[in-house]
């Protein structure tokens, strides 16, 4: 896919493009919030990634500006600014996810491919399947293999998430902010610890196991 | 080529005093007192008091003057219908007769009577201040008189002129000497007493002023001070229980406040350099290590896997800095409606299974509907820190009870079977930064109730530390937090 990069500073914007190039995305690079929002307005972008403090013009302006003008490409804000209110006000100029600097690569890369993704996804569904597991969102029932699952509420909407981005890495961060809307870094294992028990209520019983770990990212559900 | 003109500077001469800068300076400093809104308020009140007695002069004035110009118009206009009725019924000699025996008696009393033709018969003047034009009328007149001392006196008097039964023109008159003198006699004494009233306004108003100003400056001086640099200062309390010491306690309670804030940020400084440079140190020296040894890719590896965890660990006591920093700088909370129990409920369902995997069995008993006004992220992430040191200092197999209840206020409170903390050693594990050195092992944990006790302040809420629910390990350790209710919704 296709990802601008509104990033000032060389050093980080190159190993940026050079982590998402990786990545199998063909990355565009600018400099400043002028040149940025009018590479924006051009379209042709499935997602980009703004930083929020940039010359000539603030991200939180851009952002504004862009969805005024009706571009609806998903944006990723990634910002040194962290706490609640900043992150609240990046929110709601526009932009779909807030990352706080400095990140880590693969946070990075995970974001962006969920985003991208999450576009067609995030639309109300009644149902969600991956591979032989069944969701249904309006009964709130799950099956793997025909087989009736039971999960606690929280549990529930851990897989509905995983379930939305199956096939994509999802991280830590990532869950502690989409399932239970915390903007915190616990300082003990606890996601882990979440995962190992839903592991173990829909891994369990079947041969073949769905929620694997991605080593130093997070977590994949593969069917 | 322009002109060299002579340096001004250069010109030296003696300066008159009233030319030096500081003169001017110094006679502002003192006509301070015209600057003060007391002085002011003194005027205002010299101002009333001026009005006040030229309202009472004036009541004054009219008692006498016109009250006894009013009674001299009536007895004239009494006794003149008196003679009126003489002639009426006895005729002119009856008049004439009586006329005479009045003006001889002694009094203010004055007369003259003249018959038809306009001759003058009897009375003490010699000729009509006027003569009457038709009906009897009032004539207010002076007359001149011989006084002791040989000199000519001027008299007013007050009569009324007229035809007595188209006969004789009659004269009735009073001097009005005797009530000049008494309306002389109150004019003086309420002039005297406006004077005297307004001097003593002044004298009065000048003390109010010189006091109120002279604390009002002792407040400024405290500020000043302060402003310098001496932070010890504090504004005098006179114990007048006024608006005064109301404002010198709110100035001291800031001024407590910022003494506080200042030490605090001293020690924190100390205490971030002190976080901060020990990990970065311990990082230089190994990145360090790995390049002057000799290249070997699996050690090199390790060295740069172990930099980023040291790294990121950096990162994240760094986080912790900056959110305190901006947690207690206050400003910018909207406070809102925040349901602790909802907050409560969900974090011990988040934390149950990890405390769980430690051996520590996580209980609560959550009570519906605490709403607390607050800003729910921070009160969410106090709390979190809460459990999370609780199943963290707790050995297996243990117990973390949560509790969140509704007296007056909303109690908070996190209790667990941990090591406790020592009473001596709860007020310091409240300050920032402080780690109990039994808890040095533990990388983080030093923030984590800094953070609590920052959020407690900021929503005004008390932070309390005792013995918890004691096992094996010790006495335990219960933290509580004591939250205002939101008031009912109107």
């Amino acid at each position: 896919m296709r990802v601008l990069l509104v990033e000032d500073e060389s050093e980080l914007a190159n190993n940026l493009r050079r982590a998402l190039s990786e990545d199998g995305h063909a990355v565009d690079i600018a400099g400043d919030g002028e040149s940025g929002e009018s590479l924006a307005r051009g379209g042709g972008y499935d997602v980009i990634v703004l930083d929020r403090m940039l010359p000539k013009r603030n991200g939180v302006h851009v952002v504004e500006n862009l969805r005024e003008a009706g571009v609806s490409t998903p944006v990723l804000f990634l910002s040194a600014l962290g706490e609640e209110d900043h992150r609240i006000e990046g929110l709601n100029a526009g932009s779909n996810d807030y990352l706080v600097k400095p990140v880590s690569t693969r946070e990075l890369l995970a974001r962006v491919r969920a985003l991208w993704n999450g576009r067609d996804r995030e639309a109300p569904a009644t149902r969600l399947s991956v591979g032989d597991m069944e969701m249904d969102l309006l009964a709130r029932t799950i099956t793997r293999g025909g087989k009736k699952i039971d999960l606690q509420p929280r549990e529930f909407r851990l897989l509905e998430y995983l379930m939305r981005h199956a096939g994509e890495v999802v991280t830590r961060t990532m869950l502690l902010e989409k399932v239970w809307d915390y903007h915190f870094d616990p300082q003990t294992n606890v996601i882990d610890v979440h995962i190992s028990r839903l592991r173990a209520k829909i891994d369990k019983e079947f041969s073949k196991p769905m929620l694997h770990t991605v080593r130093g990212s997070g977590y994949r559900l593969d069917a | 080529m322009p002109l060299a003109l002579p340096k001004l500077a250069s010109i030296k001469w003696a300066r008159p005093a009233f030319l030096r800068p500081d003169f001017w300076r110094r006679l502002a400093q003192r006509t301070i007192m015209l600057r003060t809104v007391t002085f002011r308020l003194a005027l205002v009140q010299i101002g009333l008091f001026a009005v006040f007695s030229l309202a009472l002069l004036g009541f004054v004035y009219y008692a006498t003057v016109v009250q006894t110009q009013a009674e001299a118009d009536a007895s004239v206009d009494q006794e003149f219908t008196e003679l009126e009725k003489v002639y009426d019924k006895d005729g002119m000699n009856a008049l004439n007769q009586e006329v005479f025996e009045r003006a001889s008696s002694a009094g203010p009393q004055l007369y003259i009577l003249a018959n038809k033709e306009g001759e003058i018969v009897a009375g003490d003047f010699g000729a009509f201040p006027q003569l009457p034009t038709g009906a009897s009328q009032r004539v207010p007149f002076e007359y001149k008189t011989l006084g002791p001392d040989g000199k000519t006196e001027v008299n007013r008097a007050r009569g009324r002129i007229g035809r007595v039964g188209n006969g004789p023109i009659l004269l009735v008159a009073r001097d009005m000497a005797n009530s000049s003198v008494l309306v002389g006699r109150v004019t003086r004494a309420v002039y005297f007493g406006a004077g005297l009233g307004f001097i003593l306004s002044l004298i009065s108003g000048y003390f109010a002023s010189r006091q109120a100003a002279r604390r009002a400056e002792a407040l400024s001086r405290t500020a000043q001070d302060v402003m310098r640099g001496d932070l010890t200062r504090r504004a005098p309390v006179v114990g007048a229980n006024d608006e005064f010491d109301t404002l010198a306690q709110d100035l001291n309670a800031m001024l407590d406040r910022i003494e506080r804030l200042m030490r605090s940020a001293r020690t924190a400084g100390d205490a971030i350099a002190h976080d901060l440079r020990t990990p970065l140190t311990r990082l230089r020296s190994r990145l360090e290590a790995a390049i002057e040894s000799t290249p070997n890719e699996e050690a090199d590896r390790e060295a740069l896997r172990r930099a980023l965890e040291e790294t990121d660990s950096l990162l994240a006591t760094f986080t912790a800095v900056l959110r305190l920093a901006r947690v207690q700088s206050a400003a910018g909370w909207q406070f809102q409606r925040v349901d602790l129990s909802a907050i409560a409920r969900d974090l011990v369902e988040f934390y149950e299974p990890v405390a769980e995997d430690g051996g520590v069995s996580l209980a609560s008993d959550i009570e519906d509907g605490l709403f607390a006004p607050g800003e729910a992220s921070l009160l969410t992430q106090a709390l979190s820190n809460l459990i999370e040191n609780a199943i963290k200092y707790t050995p297996a197999p243990g117990r973390v009870h949560v509790s969140a209840k509704r007296g007056e206020r909303i109690v908070l409170s996190v209790a667990d079977t941990g090591p406790g903390v020592p009473p001596e050693e709860r007020e310091r594990v409240i300050d920032r930064f402080v780690r109990l050195e039994t808890a040095r092992s533990t990388p983080g944990a030093g923030l984590g109730l800094s953070l609590v006790a920052a959020v407690a302040e900021v929503h005004r809420a008390d932070l309390k530390l005792e013995d918890g629910l004691g096992g094996a390990a010790g006495p335990g350790l219960r933290v509580t937090l004591t939250l205002p209710v939101l008031a009912a919704k109107g």
